[in-house]
C-alpha cells in the first residue's frame, strides 16, 4: 500500500502539484545519465588503498591552515568567485616591514612590560589609564589603513566614488576645522555645517619635493543626478605638506545638505602625484557658485589623471541640515534679486550702490 | 527676527530673479538696467532645480534617522536580531576582543583587541580586568571617530556579572557610547 502511494506520488506531474518545474520520470532519467567527469576530482591524488599509512593532521590548526589555502586555490570548475566581479586595488603598494625583526622587537617590549612593577600594580588595582593618544598613533602606523578601509566599505565610499575599485589609505590625513578635538574629521564622525563653514587645517606626513592633490566631494548631495557628486574643494600640485601653497582649482564651499534628506557624507581624498600635472580642464571660475560647474564624478577625474597620481589618503565625515543653512544658499548660490536701479534711491543706505557693481568689490561695507 | 520677516516678504513679492552674482557678463546687467520695465527673466534659476526623486546614497543615513528596517522575528532564538549595530565582547585564554557588527554583514565594522600591537604594548597582562577596561576605552574612542555611537550589547547571561564584562561596559559608557538603540519609526509608505 505504501509502495503504491509512493509510486503514485512519483508519477504525479507538475500540473497536479500546481508547480511549474516539477521533474517527471522522463526528465529524471536524462539527468541521472552517468558520464565521465570533465576534469580531475579533488582528492584523486590520495592513495586510498592503505588508509593507515596516510599522514594525519594531528592538530586542528594544521588542518585549518591547509583548508584556508585550498579555499583560495584556483580550480577548473566554476565557483562563486568567478561570478563575483573582483575589485581593483588602485592605491599605493603596501610593503609591510620585515616580520622577524618586528616580532623580535615586540617580544622584547612585551617582556619588559611584564617585568614593569608599576604597570602590574596598576593593572591589579584597576587604576591603569591607557594613553589613548599613543594607542591612536601606533594604530595609525600598524593596522589603521585596514580599519579605515573596512569603515569606508561600510559607508559605501568606494562603491560611490570609485566603482569596482578600492585603495588602502596609507597616508594619515589630519583634518581639523577648529582648534579643539570636536572639529576633527576622522572616518564617519558627525559635524554640523556651522562647524565646517570655513576651510579646515590639513596636515599629513609628506617628504620634501613630493606633490599631492586634495579633493573634497559629496556623493549624496547632488540635487538633480543621483549618481553624480558635488565638488566642494580641489587643490592640486600641493608641495610637501602645505595645502596653502597648492593650486586652488575650485575654492572651498561649505557643506549644504538639504533639509529633510538626513546625513550626507563628505569625503576627503588625497592623491599622491608623481610629477606636476596641468589641471587646465579642471580649473573652475574663481568663486564658483554654479552647481552645474560643481557637478563632478571622481571616477572621471581620476581616469583622466590616473597615470600621474594614485589615491593615498582618505577621511570622511557626515553632516545634516542646520539652521545656519536656511539663508546660506540665497545670497550666493541663489542670486539675490534687486529692483532696477533708480537715480535718487529713497531711504536706501549707501551700500545700495554696491548692489549694482556687477560683482566687483563692495566698498561701502555695512554703510 | 524682523529682518528675517522682511527678507521673507521681499522674497515672496519679487517674482523674477536677476542675476547679480559674480561671473556674469556686464552686458547682461546693462541690458537689464536699460529695460527698467518688468520683463520676465527668460532663464530659470538652475541652482534651485531639485530632482523629484532625490536619493541619498549614504548607507548609514536611514539607520541614523531610525527609519531603516530592523530584522524582526527570530523570537525562538537568542539573542534577537533587531539592531542596527551590535557589540560583541569575548575573552579567550590569552586575549580580550571586542567587535562591533552591523546588521548588513558578518564582517565586523570596528574591532579592538589585545592582539593588536597598539593595545598590547601598553598592557602588562592581556587577559585581566584592566585589559578589558583598556579595550573598552579604545573601542569607545574608535566608535566616536567612526560616528557609531549607539549599539546593542547583550552579554552572555552568566558572564554579565563578571568584573571583566562590567569594566568593559563601564568603559564603553564612559567613552560616550550609548548601549541602546532608538526604536524604529514606522512611516506610512
Amino acid at each position: 500500500m505504501a509502495l503504491r502511494t509512493v509510486c503514485a506520488a512519483a508519477l504525479r506531474t507538475g500540473t497536479d502539484l500546481g508547480v511549474n518545474n516539477a521533474r517527471t520520470i522522463a526528465t529524471t532519467a536524462v539527468l541521472s545519465k552517468r558520464a565521465r567527469p570533465l576534469g580531475p576530482m579533488p582528492n584523486d591524488d590520495i592513495d586510498t588503498s592503505n588508509l593507515e599509512s596516510l599522514e594525519t593532521y594531528r592538530s586542528y590548526n594544521r588542518y585549518f591552515r591547509q583548508a584556508e589555502e585550498a579555499k583560495n586555490k584556483r580550480v577548473w570548475w566554476k565557483t562563486y568567485r568567478s561570478y563575483v566581479e573582483k575589485r581593483v586595488d588602485i592605491g599605493l603598494p603596501y610593503w609591510p616591514p620585515s616580520r622577524t625583526k618586528v616580532v623580535k622587537e615586540r617580544r622584547q617590549a612585551m617582556s619588559e612590560n611584564k617585568r614593569n612593577v608599576e604597570l602590574e600594580r596598576a593593572s591589579r588595582l584597576r587604576t591603569l589609564k591607557i594613553p589613548l593618544a599613543r594607542v591612536q598613533e601606533t594604530w595609525e602606523k600598524t593596522g589603521g589603513p585596514f580599519d579605515i578601509k573596512k569603515l569606508a566599505d561600510h559607508y559605501g565610499v568606494f562603491r560611490d566614488l570609485f566603482p569596482m575599485a578600492y585603495f588602502l589609505p596609507q597616508v594619515t590625513l589630519r583634518i581639523s576645522y577648529s582648534q579643539d578635538t570636536d572639529g576633527q574629521v576622522h572616518y564617519g564622525n558627525q559635524l554640523t555645517p556651522t562647524e565646517a563653514v570655513s576651510a579646515p587645517r590639513i596636515a599629513f606626513d609628506a617628504e620634501e619635493g613630493s606633490l599631492w592633490t586634495l579633493l573634497l566631494t559629496s556623493p549624496d548631495e547632488h540635487l538633480l543626478d543621483n549618481e553624480a557628486e558635488y565638488l566642494h574643494w580641489l587643490v592640486g600640485n600641493i608641495p610637501g605638506g602645505a595645502v596653502q601653497a597648492g593650486e586652488e582649482l575650485c575654492h572651498y564651499l561649505p557643506p549644504f545638505p538639504a533639509r529633510g534628506t538626513g546625513f550626507h557624507r563628505y569625503v576627503y581624498v588625497l592623491f599622491k602625484q608623481e610629477k606636476p600635472i596641468s589641471f587646465r580642464e579642471d580649473l573652475r571660475a574663481s568663486p564658483c557658485h554654479s552647481l552645474v560647474d560643481r557637478t563632478f564624478k571622481t571616477v572621471d577625474f581620476y581616469r583622466k589623471h590616473q597615470d600621474d597620481m594614485t589615491p593615498a589618503g582618505l577621511a570622511f565625515f557626515q553632516s545634516q541640515w542646520d539652521q545656519s543653512l536656511s539663508y546660506f544658499m540665497l545670497p550666493r548660490l541663489l542670486p539675490v534679486y534687486h529692483p532696477p536701479q533708480v537715480k535718487y534711491p529713497h531711504r536706501q543706505p549707501l551700500r545700495y550702490l554696491d548692489r549694482y557693481r556687477d560683482g566687483k568689490e563692495h566698498t561701502y561695507g555695512i554703510y | 527676527m524682523a529682518l528675517r520677516e522682511i527678507n521673507r516678504s521681499v522674497r515672496l513679492l519679487m517674482g523674477q530673479i536677476q542675476r547679480c552674482g559674480s561671473g556674469v557678463a556686464s552686458k547682461h546687467s546693462a541690458r537689464c538696467l536699460s529695460q527698467a520695465a518688468a520683463r520676465p527673466e527668460p532663464t530659470p534659476n538652475v541652482n534651485e532645480a531639485v530632482n523629484p526623486t532625490f536619493v541619498n546614497r549614504n548607507p548609514r543615513n536611514l539607520e541614523q534617522m531610525a527609519l531603516a528596517v530592523k530584522d524582526r522575528g527570530w523570537k525562538t532564538t537568542w539573542p534577537h536580531q533587531q539592531f542596527y549595530h551590535r557589540l560583541m565582547f569575548s575573552r579567550s585564554q590569552h586575549h580580550v576582543t571586542a567587535e562591533v557588527f552591523s546588521y548588513t554583514s558578518p564582517v565586523p565594522v570596528l574591532t579592538c583587541s589585545t592582539k593588536e600591537w597598539a593595545v598590547k604594548k601598553e598592557l602588562a597582562s592581556t587577559n585581566c580586568v584592566a585589559a578589558c577596561q583598556a579595550v573598552g576605552e579604545v573601542l569607545a574612542h574608535r566608535c566616536q571617530q567612526a560616528g557609531i555611537m549607539r549599539m546593542v550589547y547583550r552579554a552572555i547571561p552568566w558572564t554579565y556579572r563578571s568584573e571583566g564584562v562590567q569594566a568593559f561596559r563601564a568603559a564603553m559608557k564612559q567613552g560616550g557610547v550609548i548601549l541602546s538603540e532608538p526604536r524604529r519609526k514606522y512611516v506610512g509608505t
